[in-house]
């Protein structure tokens, strides 16, 4: 046991662990750039706090442990739940609408498939205190900039409307199993299920022909899909679900991101949970989401006074995996090497032009093995290091190895090729 | 080493088509063995052309137009390739799906590969009902539908799993009953056994990646409409 790692988890490093912080460090950077503050919360905390409004799919992936008072504890399984606690608890006197973005490893008990390892990584950002189309529309935004400044340039957001579906369940007036049957239907997309529903339960006109259109009810051409919708409406709440995604779609029309999206409402996975707009981020190279999010008014009342709120989580490894596939390149199994290798015993003035090498942003690594230049440059060629800086009569000196002739550069003189 | 050499060389021609041509815009994967003849009897009635040579040890077969690649993969993996994308649309069973519990869309089922997910025990078993055993031995190959089942009925089964010939089970008396696949129930009955319940009625499915059916979402639905119109 000693030395292995249990199933589940991962050690990332050189080439692989870089790309990783790298890529969090510039989504971090974009929800920044759009107002989100950081916020890191616990790994792990009360499970009653993270399991507030989890499905129960999710309450049975989570991490539970106890704490030595005898308390249950768990493993955060997602990002959102704890920044709203901390919303609804800590920050509600705050002025709204508040901002928030993180990046981290989430864990849960499931398994490893497609990128993702029991601890897995997300980043993401959530926006308190605003109910309009215009932040539905913001979040939008932001996931589609975070595709881009992930590297995908191909990619879908699929966008629905949970109450257009929670309205028609409401309107057709059915008992829990017939409910159960309908979403598992429409979930699958299954057309003998969905006949099977509508053979076994007696509709009227209007009802039969509102469940019946639902499977056309998804497509690039967004005009198309809402008015289709808006002719089966049956009641106020799918009128008013309709309504709000025509104003989300406008608010959105501004990003410039309208080619990307397609419309979808059967897209109901989070029934329950999300309050309105829902949606997933999808990319051709992946048979997986890559993101989702929505909004979800519900949430931060179980912990403090009620705050309209809307998010989207991205899957970092799947979008590191999705990215790796569109450019169809391998991270390099090897750490990235220094620009230099420096030999120069402890000489302080040495030291200072490495220290101002390095503060002008090049990677230096400095010989402590007191090794000799020739090892050293054994050393270089082994681990891909192009140069070698030697310390001679109160100047660097560069040497590359590999080269029969030692290349000697002009005396203060030293190459980066970067 | 001959048989090395072979494989290598094999390798190498896979490698040398792949590269040059692209894959296809759909991936199709079908199941080999006993659902293969009917699943691409179907497609061709359906007027989506199917290549002629399954037999070939290709393992990416296109259409005419190239519009569509087929894979013949094993029975159980066709739900793994497709949950994943790496084929966008498949035919599998009812049975295999469920048990590999593999999240994809399943829009149409087919009209063949028609049985059922049966309990099975010996003829001469008492006539009491499944849930008055304490702790039932059950051979299957479908170990987590058999546990739901069993769950279901708050019976706490101890779950074998077999990959193959499952009668065997009470024969030999390494289990009480089974879970197996039940078409006419000959087998069955040459090996001393009755059914006793039906868990799930299979048929053939068609089953669509989750990603795919929206981003290629054309040339999915015109597959779909073409396998509903013969269906």
């Amino acid at each position: 046991m000693l030395g292995q790692i249990p199933f589940g988890v991962a050690d990332y490093f050189w080439e692989e662990a870089l790309q990783r912080q790298e890529l969090l460090s510039s989504l971090l950077e974009s929800f920044r750039r759009w107002g989100y503050g950081d916020v890191i919360p616990p790994a792990f905390e009360y499970a009653a706090s993270l399991g507030a409004q989890a499905s129960a799919g999710l309450q049975a992936e989570m991490y539970r442990f106890l704490d030595r008072d005898g308390k249950t504890l768990a493993l955060r399984p997602e990002f959102t739940t704890p920044v709203a606690r901390l919303v609804g608890t800590r920050l509600h006197d705050w002025p709204m609408p508040q901002r928030f973005c993180y990046a981290g490893s989430v864990f849960r008990y499931v398994d490893p498939q497609a990128g993702r390892q029991r601890e897995f990584w997300q980043a993401g950002v959530e926006l308190f205190g605003a109910a309009s189309p215009d932040a539905d529309a913001e979040v939008l935004a932001l996931t589609a900039e975070a595709m881009t400044v992930a590297g995908l340039r191909d990619y879908r957001i699929v966008l629905g409307q949970i109450r257009y579906f929670s309205g028609l369940l409401a309107a057709l007036e059915l008992t829990p199993p017939q409910s159960e049957a309908l979403r598992w239907a429409i979930e699958r997309k299954s057309e003998p299920a969905l006949a099977d529903f509508l053979r076994d339960t007696p509709l009227r006109t209007g009802q039969r022909q509102a469940v019946e259109a639902l499977p056309t009810l998804s497509g690039g051409d967004i005009q198309r899909v809402i008015d289709q919708a808006e002719r089966h409406s049956l009641n106020t709440e799918m009128h008013r679900a309709l309504v709000n995604l025509r104003a989300v779609v406008d608010a959105a029309a501004g990003y410039d991101i309208l080619d990307c999206i397609v419309l979808d409402l059967t897209e109901i996975r989070s029934l329950g949970y999300y309050t309105g707009i829902s949606f997933e981020a999808l990319a051709p190279q992946s048979g997986f989401s890559i993101g989702s999010g929505g909004r979800y008014d519900d949430l931060v009342a179980h912990f403090g006074p009620a705050q309209p709120a809307v998010g989207v989580a991205l899957g970092v490894d799947r979008l590191l995996l999705a990215r790796q596939r569109q450019s169809a390149t391998r991270s390099a199994l090897r750490p990235t090497p220094p620009h230099a290798l420096v030999v120069a015993g402890h000489h302080p003035a040495a030291m200072a032009q490495v220290q101002a090498w390095r503060a002008a942003g090049y990677r230096l690594q400095v010989e402590v093995n007191g090794r000799d230049l020739a090892a050293v440059l054994a050393y270089a060629a082994q681990i891909g290091v192009g140069q070698v800086l030697a310390w001679e009569s109160g100047q660097f000196t560069a040497y590359r190895p590999n080269a029969d002739d030692l290349f000697v550069a002009s005396p203060g003189k030293i190459f980066f090729d970067d | 080493m001959t048989n090395n050499a072979t494989l290598e060389l094999e390798t190498l021609e896979l490698e040398t088509d792949e590269s040059t041509e692209s894959r296809p815009p759909i991936l199709f994967a079908l199941p080999k063995g006993r659902l293969a003849d009917e699943s691409l009897g179907l497609l061709a009635r359906a007027g989506l052309s199917v290549p002629v040579d399954t037999g070939s040890r290709k393992l990416v077969l296109p259409n005419a137009d190239r519009s569509i690649g087929f894979v013949m993969a094993k029975p159980w993996d066709v739900p793994t390739f497709v949950e994943y994308g790496a084929a966008d649309v498949g035919i599998c069973g009812l049975d295999v799906l469920r048990e590999s519990g593999r999240r994809v869309h399943e829009p149409l089922r087919l009209p063949f590969g028609h049985c059922r997910l049966s309990v099975a025990g010996p003829v001469d078993r008492p006539d009491t009902p499944l849930r008055y055993a304490s702790q039932p031995r059950i051979a299957t190959k479908f170990p987590r539908l058999t546990q739901e089942f069993f769950r279901q009925r708050g019976v706490n089964a101890e779950v074998i799993g077999l990959s193959g010939s499952v009668e065997l089970g009470p024969v030999l008396d390494l289990a009480d009953l089974i879970v197996d696949i039940v078409e006419t129930g000959s087998t069955l009955r040459a090996n001393g056994l009755v059914e006793i319940r039906t868990i799930l009625d299979v048929q053939a499915v068609l089953i669509v990646n989750r990603a795919a059916y929206q981003l290629k979402n054309r040339e999915i639905q015109a597959i779909i409409e073409r396998v509903r119109a013969v269906i």
